[in-house]
């Protein structure tokens, strides 16, 4: 890596402030610091944010609870009450990397972490995500890639805390330009959507508050396929979350990672699910509609019945 | 002729790893924990391109770096590299990161080459990029035959085809390659993370110019090797280079990334095989075609030694009619270089796989049909134990029949390891002291396998004392010399040698003190009587105590998701023999590690070479994926002791067979065979056919 300075920032405001033109904030930094070691990044100053006051608490309110953006995620996989009032959180979390990762990875650096893409990580291949003209896993190697993309990069959103705050309806605030923007899941990512350059919509500088989640879905899952059983990426992953009452599913969502650059959902397969009881056909015919337009690659065609399977599989463990 | 002590105390025992504690508690101190005085880091500039014509390197502008000592280039300009990560130059500095920036600041004038080949197949065509200029990337084809296989075909009731792949599986020991080392006027010692504190020795002295007796290797404790870790290496050359230029010692351990591209690796396999059996089940007509990449070392040798793509066939078994084909193709990669039991893994793997789809053809117990077929006594025995262990005739059903989404499935494979006996040249000397202490030091090498302990364990039985009372010195070129840790040999090589030690100072001292009898407990009154100095004796390596040709043979039980694609090891029963057991305790140890590393040749680990921009796509361990704790299943290690043979090596046929083994329960359970290791989820879906196909677009 780059020499750089380093800072600590003691409010969101001087974080702001001390993040200037050409720098870039640092909070777990397992994300970060790979991309300085690989000269991906070569910010000129780290502001650390990890002494922000009121960042690293978890608020259970009534009808909504609030994570900090500096809430680790062995917090979340820890915290008993997140196991019991929204498990698909609590797997989501578990699932992650390992004990040690977890116990220093944030919230906010999750989801704001940038491509695992094998090309954008390879230190000397310089793809159009890093201002190159090609996109070479679209060309190559894609095993590990999308099966949507609304741009010619195909780099997946890899943040299982994306899709499982997708299904949960969550809101991320961000401060920018000293406001506080209050975004779906959705609107996290749509900038990853559209431009090949872009990791998610943050612009430099925007700091992540807190994520808020509507505790209107009292049953969630998640679940995720990878090539190993623990320490590894999803190939695939997928959460689901509703209510469920009398046999028949309320304010059903699905959302998928590891499949698009944002989290995948499609507003027709929860229209479907609205209403309707958890059984095989049922899920299996939520599965057909999320991955009706699935345009799979030379090498990653797998991911569509892995998928599937993993669509049935989490929304029938919403039965409990 | 000398023979192993009858009722043992200690040999075929458990002994704990005399080194336990001081590994355990940080207190070892490997080659890169050395603290020398002015001590620099060393780190290496490597070629960012698959091919390319180095015409000027400048390095000025590394050394205006502040902390830069030393910067030079790995051969004179201009040269060639022939593929991604190949060593450029080298600098010395006092911090890491005075290094990196440095790496960064030399300026190379290069022409990269326009095109360049990365994939086996690529390469067997005529048109392919040379990478060797003026030579054929695929080496001619040697065929080998035995009986008449066209006509034998004819014979045979039940005939398979199949195409097996492996690979190219990367060097991953704990501890990267890498060395300390301090060269000054009286000449080099050199701390080594080496296999061969000798051929390190002999590999500096040779490439510097300096007379043997200047160069000291040290290796006092060493975190693994499996075969690529015996020469000096690229790195260790540069390291000392920079310590002669810097006039200070300079650390050099490589990095992950570069360990994953330059240190060498186990060569592919795509091995066509047809194979035919009679109606009785007899084998009767095998052929294959095979090729593989030993990387830009074409190799092109028999019999899977260090460099060449070759594989041992039909394996195991004896086929009256038999062709085998065989040609290496060199690619833009780094090159092969020996991996535990080299050849022999993707022999295993093709052979076993193809003998469960014979058998199935057939009809037949694919345990039954190699009970026929096994021409060795030894694995026939150890096939009916294991059988026994995992349960087969309870559990094993027909392919693809067990019920449900997770489908659970059985399968076998075996091993045959040539090597393993004892080097001849191996000695050793024992200081046997006033007080009682004793000191064994003998030039091998300790790489993790536990040769301090059967060092110590020896010893200790021919002696009458215990282990603990045994100090054990290796790891250093200044004890008398032994032989390299390859081949399994090392355990074969000094038990024999500690024993003629340990005999004849045991008779010196009986003669000088006078006693019929110096073990056990009249050890220390013995000692005593040598007055004021110590006795030392030397010693060697005896014949009639130690053989060859270990066998083995592992089963494996998983557990398939038919939906996700996901392969769990449930179950590795592996059965082996060495010859008379040391100490089962270091034994099992080694089986363990085999069966975990073979683990990871069936599931998990593959090189991935990109053809579009000839880089490796996974020099690290996100992607180069290896299996982890949650990932290894019960292993129950069943050993056969056979104290008449004398003692064989196990490191190396205890990997062979896993991934066979693995790849057979695979097939067992879903009914369609994956042909192509790492087995992943991706091509179990495949295989079961769930993907749809790919329409380009
Ligand atoms: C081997 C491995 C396996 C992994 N497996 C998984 C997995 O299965 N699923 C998964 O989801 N993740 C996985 N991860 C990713 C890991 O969870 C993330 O790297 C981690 O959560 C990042 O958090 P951090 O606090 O360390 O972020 P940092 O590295 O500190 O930051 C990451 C990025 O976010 C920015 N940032 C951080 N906080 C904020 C904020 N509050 N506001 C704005 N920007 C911010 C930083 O500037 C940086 O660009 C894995 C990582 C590794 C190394
Ligand atoms: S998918 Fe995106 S990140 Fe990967 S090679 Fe293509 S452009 Fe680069």
């Amino acid at each position: 890596m780059k020499a750089f300075e380093y800072a600590t920032a003691l409010s969101p405001s001087s974080a702001r402030d001390l993040i200037a033109d050409n720098g870039a904030y640092i909070a777990g930094g397992n994300d970060l610091l790979g991309r300085l070691k690989e000269y991906l990044d070569a910010p000129a100053r780290l502001v650390n944010i990890k002494a922000i006051p009121g960042l690293d608490t978890i608020q259970y309110g009534d009808d909504c609870w609030t994570i900090g953006s500096l809430v680790t995620i062995a917090t979340l996989e820890k915290d008993e009450k997140i196991r019991s009032a929204l498990p698909g959180l609590h797997q989501a979390a578990a699932e992650i990397a390992s004990p040690q990762i977890r116990n220093v990875a944030t919230v906010g650096g999750n989801l704001a972490q940038h491509s695992r893409c094998w090309y954008y990580r390879q230190r000397d291949v310089q793809c159009l995500k890093k201002n190159g003209d090609l996109c070479y896993a679209r060309n190559s190697d894609n095993r590990y890639h999308s099966l949507f993309s609304g741009n010619d990069c195909i780099s997946p959103v890899v943040s299982s805390l994306g899709a499982t705050f997708a299904a949960l309806d969550a809101t991320a605030v961000v401060l920018s330009g000293g406001q506080e923007l209050r975004w779906s899941m959705a609107e996290f990512y749509a900038d990853a959507w559209k431009m090949h350059l872009a990791h998610n919509s943050l612009k430099p500088g925007d700091l992540i508050l807190r994520v808020e989640i509507p505790l209107s879905r009292p049953r969630s899952a998640y679940l995720q396929a990878s090539d190993k059983h623990v320490f590894d990426w999803a190939l695939v992953s997928c959460a689901a979350a509703a209510d469920y009452v009398d046999g028949k599913l309320v304010s059903p969502r699905v959302a998928l990672g590891s499949i698009s650059p944002v989290p995948h959902q499609m507003d027709k397969a929860n229209q479907f699910l609205e209403g309707k009881p958890l059984d095989s056909t049922t899920v299996a015919h939520a599965a057909d509609l999320l991955l009706a337009n699935a345009r799979p690659l030379e090498h990653n065609a797998y991911k569509v019945p892995m998928a599937h399977a993993l669509i049935c599989r989490t929304l029938l463990k919403l039965k409990g | 002729m000398p023979a192993w002590p009858t009722n043992p105390r200690y040999i075929s025992q458990s002994t704990p790893r005399v080194d336990g504690p001081e590994k355990v508690s940080g207190r070892a101190r490997y080659s890169s924990d050395i603290q020398a005085p002015g001590l620099l880091y060393g780190m290496i500039l490597r070629s960012p391109w698959p091919a390319a014509k180095i015409a000027e390197v400048d390095l000025r502008p590394a050394l205006k770096i502040p902390g830069i000592k030393a910067a030079i280039t790995v051969r004179d300009t201009p040269f060639t590299t022939r593929y991604y990560g190949e060593e450029i130059a080298a600098v010395a500095g006092v911090s890491k990161q005075a290094c990196l920036d440095a790496l960064r600041a030399i300026s190379i004038k290069a022409e990269p080459a326009s095109a360049f080949v990365v994939k086996e197949q690529d390469g067997l065509d005529a048109d392919s990029p040379q990478v060797w200029q003026g030579a054929a990337n695929a080496s001619a084809p040697r065929t080998r035959e035995n009986g008449n296989v066209d006509e034998a075909f004819g014979q045979c009731s039940a005939v398979i085809e199949g195409f097996y792949t492996t690979p190219v599986q990367i060097h991953n020991p704990m501890e990267t390659h890498g060395n300390t080392v301090s060269w000054t006027d009286d000449g080099i010692t050199a701390w080594s993370s080496t296999q061969g504190i000798s051929s390190v020795r002999d590999g500096l002295a040779g490439s510097l110019k300096l007379d043997q007796s200047k160069v000291r290797v040290i290796t006092d404790f060493m975190g693994g090797g499996f075969g690529a870790k015996f020469g000096a290496g690229v790195e260790g050359v540069l390291a000392a280079r920079l310590s002669k230029e810097a006039g200070a010692p300079v650390r050099l351990m490589l990095t992950r990334f570069d360990q994953a591209l330059a240190v060498g690796n186990r060569p592919s396999s795509f091995q066509k095989i047809k194979m035919g059996a009679l109606a009785d089940g007899t084998l009767h007509a095998f052929e294959m075609e095979n090729y593989g990449t030993a990387g830009i070392g074409a190799g092109g040798d028999a019999g899977g030694g260090g460099g060449g793509a070759n594989i041992p066939a039909p394996y195991l078994y004896k086929v009256d009619n038999a062709r085998v084909t065989q040609r290496s193709v060199a690619v833009n990669a780094g090159s092969a270089r020996a991996f535990r039991a080299p050849g022999n893994p993707p022999a295993s793997f093709g052979m076993e796989s193809a003998m469960d789809d014979l058998a199935v053809k057939l009809g037949m117990d694919p345990l039954d049909f190699r009970l026929k077929n096994d021409p060795s006594p030894i694995r026939r025995k150890e096939l009916r134990l294991g059988a026994d262990k995992i349960g087969w005739k309870q559990k094993y059903r027909p392919p693809g029949t067990c019920p449900g989404i997770v489908k659970t499935g059985l399968g076998c494979a075996g091993a045959a390891w040539p090597a393993g006996g004892g080097s001849p040249f191996t000695q050793g000397e024992a200081q046997i002291n006033p007080d009682g202490s004793i000191e064994l030091r003998l030039g091998v090498q300790d790489i993790g396998t536990g040769t301090k302990t059967v060092i110590a364990v020896v010893a200790a039985e021919i002696l009458g004392l215990t282990p603990e009372q045994i100090t054990v010195r290796v790891g250093d070129t200044h004890y008398p010399a032994g032989p390299g840790s390859g081949g399994s040999t090392t355990c074969a090589s000094v038990s024999p040698t500690v024993n003629d030690v340990c005999n004849q100072a045991l008779d010196q001292l009986q003669k000088l003190s006078g006693m019929a009898d110096a073990r056990g407990q009249n050890w220390f009154e013995a000692c005593k009587k040598l007055g004021i100095s110590p006795l030392t004796v030397h010693g060697r390596w005896q014949k009639g105590l130690s053989s060859s040709h270990a066998c083995g043979v592992q089963f494996a039980e998983v557990a398939v998701d038919t939906e996700t694609g996901l392969v769990t090891v449930q179950k590795v029963v592996a059965v082996h023999d060495c010859g008379l057991i040391i100490d089962q305790l270091t034994l099992a140890s080694q089986i363990n590690g085999g069966v975990i590393m073979g683990m990871g040749y069936a599931l998990y680990e593959e090189r991935v070479m990109d053809d579009l921009s000839g880089v490796m796509l996974n020099p690290n361990f996100e992607t180069y994926k290896l299996p982890g704790i949650a990932d290894v299943p019960e292993i129950e290690v069943v050993l056969v002791n056979m104290p008449e043979r004398g003692v064989i090596g196990i490191g190396e046929p205890s990997t062979v067979p896993t991934a066979g083994a693995i790849a057979n329960a695979v097939a067992n359970a879903i009914g369609v065979r994956v042909s192509s290791l790492p087995i992943t989820p991706a091509k179990v879906l495949a295989a079961l056919g769930k993907v749809p196909p790919f329409i380009k677009s």
